[in-house]
């Protein structure tokens, strides 16, 4: 039937504005990873017969991974269409007990949530450390003015990034994204630069040089230019740094956000566009 | 587990890859201005606009034509001045700083300030050593690395919810940032902040507006010192020798009805030359007491050195928007000369000996409305003047035109409204048009002036060269050049857009460029070269 798709929990949105008063009750139980992952145990058990397994497409209602607005209602407004249902519509009432509902509530946000949403264990001050020592980090990426030019500005990355990417980036091999592909020229002197490509066209090269300072170049000064085939962000980090140090890194990475968003969360529909 | 030794492939090519950032930009070559630079929003300290380049000349300027274009983003009103290091340049539009490969309009990094409030324009940045500052919408100054536009540090100047925000390009001298504030016309009180350049750590404030008790503060009525404008919305000029800054101060609020305001109105309306170090004002001197037509005197002073009276004296040029031209003594604030530079002005018959005008009872804003020239928005504005040593000729961008002025009563309302007490009527008749004239620097005689036909606003401001030409940006999208000399247009290039910016000019491999911005674009022109030369 036609109506059994009607999206049910598309309608949290909705639901959370119409119902919208603000500072409603955040979630008792808070939004620890354990109570998350307690809560997607519960949810794949319970809601997966029309969302689908772990918030990705159902064959009834929409897949919540796929949009931000599950994140953008309150706690409450999740919590409420959880329990109770949405009336006129195929989302039923759970009929969960209320500590499971909040647990769900807890995976639910999560599911979208960047790093810097969710509580990340691990030291962030002892992750600092690592980042301008043992990880080096500090020597290409910059946090708040502190570090290196050569690779991307990290002050907001938690912000930017949900945690699986954040954990992909530091042991996973990736392409260098735009802006930072490694590039060798040779001018047509001989001269050699190697950096990271900031921009090129066919006419002109914009290299951010291991020395932090930019060469301009028009491609007919060059005699050479070599692209690396890798990125020259480390991909072992979960390797070379022990458990305690890349877990510390990962908590201290997931903290940097120039705007929290969960903070500025008090009432419904008001964040996360 | 493996030990950070055993990092080694991955961190050999780091540590080869990372150094740390060479200085870009000294105290020095701030001082000197070197010409295949832009190093400032005026060229360098003294405001003068000048460069020495001088391959595009009165003999070359006919092959000048356009390199590169590069489109801001969503600009639609750019009155950046582009600022050019070793070949890169930055401009601005609010919350967003962009760097540009100056020989081919190439992006090389872009800067997004988020949240950000929407609020404009932004006239600019400043750069020393490594760093590009800018201010912000919501009245912050930023700190940008200029490899990368990365945030080094911020820090707020003001309260934006109060309504203050700040559009003016920094100055930078000596490792300190000099960051001015708007808006006057909001009642709010403006001040003008040094800071350090390497930590943003505030230095010292100068209050245009005294408190009470304060020298100045006698000027003031009751408590309209409170709300009372003297805000700082454009770029000083610096005399390293006399280490003083000389900082134009707008207007007082409210703008139009001085019934509230009883007195001069200390400081503002005047330019101010403060030490660098202490931010202690050496002297004053005020070009309309007790303005009531919101003629801020931000104007930029041109500092020169030349003969006067047959003595060699430390000057300062002025271009009032009250419609007088100055000269002073920078070294004491001495009233030299002084004289309209446009025919339209009916408020003074003249100026005394001291520089004090005469006004003309009755022309002022009225509740039925009285016709005063120049109109409010006046006879100069923030296009920046010009001047050449090789001529010895102030250059500005001058209105023609009245306003029916009008007054009401109004009352200070916290959160960042207008606080003007009504304004004036541009009175748009045939008489109303925009010219670019050329004064005699030390008697402000007209020399020569060129009519901005098919405009009708000031547009953008000037820039002179070694090559004998002032290139002049007008509102009706032509970028000209004139003979410094004589006025006579020598070339011109319609952008197709509004210019409402200054223009600059750079070298880079040896090639002058000349570059402006447009509504939405930054325009670079250079010599066109024959293919196979």
């Amino acid at each position: 039937m036609k109506q059994m798709f009607i999206p049910s929990l598309l309608a949290l949105a909705a639901a959370g504005i119409c119902c919208a008063q603000v500072n409603k009750p955040s979630n008792p139980l808070g939004d620890s990873p354990q109570v998350a992952e307690a809560g997607r145990l519960i949810y794949n058990r319970t809601c997966t017969g029309c969302h689908g397994p772990d918030g990705s497409e159902g064959d009834r209602a929409p897949a919540l991974d796929a949009n931000r607005r599950y994140f953008r209602v309150s706690e409450a407004a999740i919590f409420d269409v959880v329990k109770n249902g949405i009336p006129g519509t195929v989302m039923p009432s759970s009929g969960l007990p209320d500590t499971d509902v909040w647990k769900t509530v807890a995976f639910i946000r999560n599911v979208r949530a960047t790093a810097s949403d969710l509580v990340v264990p691990g030291n962030v001050e002892n992750g600092m450390t690592v980042f301008t020592g043992a990880g080096r980090c500090a020597h290409c990426h910059m946090i708040r003015g502190q570090g290196g030019v050569l690779g991307p500005d990290l002050s907001s990355i938690g912000a930017q990034v949900n945690l699986k990417k954040l954990h992909e980036t530091l042991t996973k091999e990736r392409p260098a994204p735009n802006g930072y592909r490694p590039v060798t020229v040779t001018t047509l002197r001989g001269e050699m630069v190697s950096g990271v490509a900031r921009n090129a066209d066919a006419f002109s090269l914009q290299v951010l040089s291991e020395a932090g300072k930019l060469h301009l170049f028009l491609t007919t000064e060059l005699s050479k230019v070599v692209y690396a085939e890798h990125s020259l962000m480390p991909h072992n980090y979960d390797k070379v740094l022990n458990a305690e140090q890349y877990r510390d890194l990962v908590a201290m990475l997931a903290v940097q956000a120039r705007t929290k968003v969960k903070a500025l969360l008090q009432g419904e529909n008001e964040v996360g566009r | 587990m493996m030990k950070p030794g055993v990092i080694v492939p991955a961190f050999c090519a780091l540590q080869f890859f990372c150094v740390p950032l060479t200085a870009q930009v000294t105290d020095q070559q701030l001082r000197e201005a070197n010409s295949a630079n832009w190093l400032h929003y005026n060229g360098s300290y003294d405001g003068r606009r000048h460069s020495t380049l001088d391959q595009v000349s009165t003999t070359t300027i006919d092959a000048l034509v356009p390199k590169w274009v590069y489109h801001v983003p969503g600009a639609t009103h750019l009155e950046t001045v582009p600022i050019v290091v070793d070949g890169v340049m930055y401009v601005t539009q609010p919350n967003e700083v962009y760097a540009i490969d100056a020989r081919t309009g190439r992006q090389i990094w872009d800067y997004h300030r988020v949240p950000a409030r929407q609020k404009g324009p932004n006239r600019g940045v400043a750069v020393w050593k490594d760093k590009v500052y800018v201010t912000t919408p919501d009245a912050y100054l930023i700190a940008l690395s200029a490899a990368a536009g990365n945030v080094i540090w911020e820090t707020k100047l003001a309260e934006a919810n109060d309504g203050y925000w700040s559009p003016a390009a920094p100055l930078v001298v000596n490792g300190k940032i000099l960051a001015g504030i708007a808006p006057g016309d909001h009642g709010l009180n403006g001040f003008l902040d040094a800071y350090d350049a390497t930590t943003g750590e505030r230095l010292w404030r100068f209050n245009p507006i005294p408190k009470p008790g304060e020298p100045g503060s006698e000027t003031w009525a009751g408590d309209s010192w409170k709300h009372a404008g003297g805000d700082t919305w454009l770029t000083g000029s610096y005399d390293p020798e006399l280490n003083l800054l000389y900082w134009g101060i707008g207007n007082p609020a409210p703008d139009f009805n001085g019934d509230v305001r009883l007195g001069d109105n200390l400081y503002t309306e005047s330019v101010v030359a403060l030490d660098l170090d202490t931010g202690r004002m050496k002297w004053y001197f005020q070009f309309t007491p007790h303005d009531t037509m919101d003629w801020d005197a931000v104007e930029i002073p041109i500092l020169v050195d030349a003969p006067y009276q047959g003595k060699m004296r430390k000057l300062m040029a002025h271009a009032d928007r009250n419609g007088f031209y100055y000269l002073l003594d920078r070294v004491t604030g001495k009233f030299l000369e002084g004289t309209p530079f446009v025919h339209h002005l009916n408020w003074a018959s003249g100026l005394t000996p001291q520089g004090r005008p005469i006004r003309i009872p009755g022309i002022e804003p009225s509740l039925q409305g009285t016709v005063v020239c120049p109109s409010a928005i006046g006879a100069a504005n923030w296009q920046s003047p010009a001047y050449s040593p090789a001529t010895g000729l102030f250059y500005v961008v001058a209105q023609e035109g009245c306003g029916l002025a009008n007054k009401s009563t109004e009352t200070f309302r916290p959160g960042g409204f207008q606080y003007r007490a009504t304004g004036d009527v541009d009175l748009r008749d045939d008489s109303w048009k925009v010219y670019v004239r050329a004064l005699d620097l030390t008697t402000g005689k007209l020399r020569w002036e060129s009519e901005r036909i098919g405009s009708n606003g000031f547009g953008g401001g000037l820039l002179s060269t070694a090559g004998g030409l002032l290139f002049s940006g007008e509102l009706n999208g032509e970028f000209a050049a004139l003979d410094s000399k004589t006025g006579k247009t020598l070339w011109h290039f319609n952008t197709g857009q509004q210019i409402t910016s200054q223009p600059v000019t750079y070298a880079v491999s040896g090639k002058q460029y000349v570059a402006i911005a447009t509504a939405s674009d930054i325009v670079s022109f250079g010599l066109f070269e024959p293919k196979g030369k």
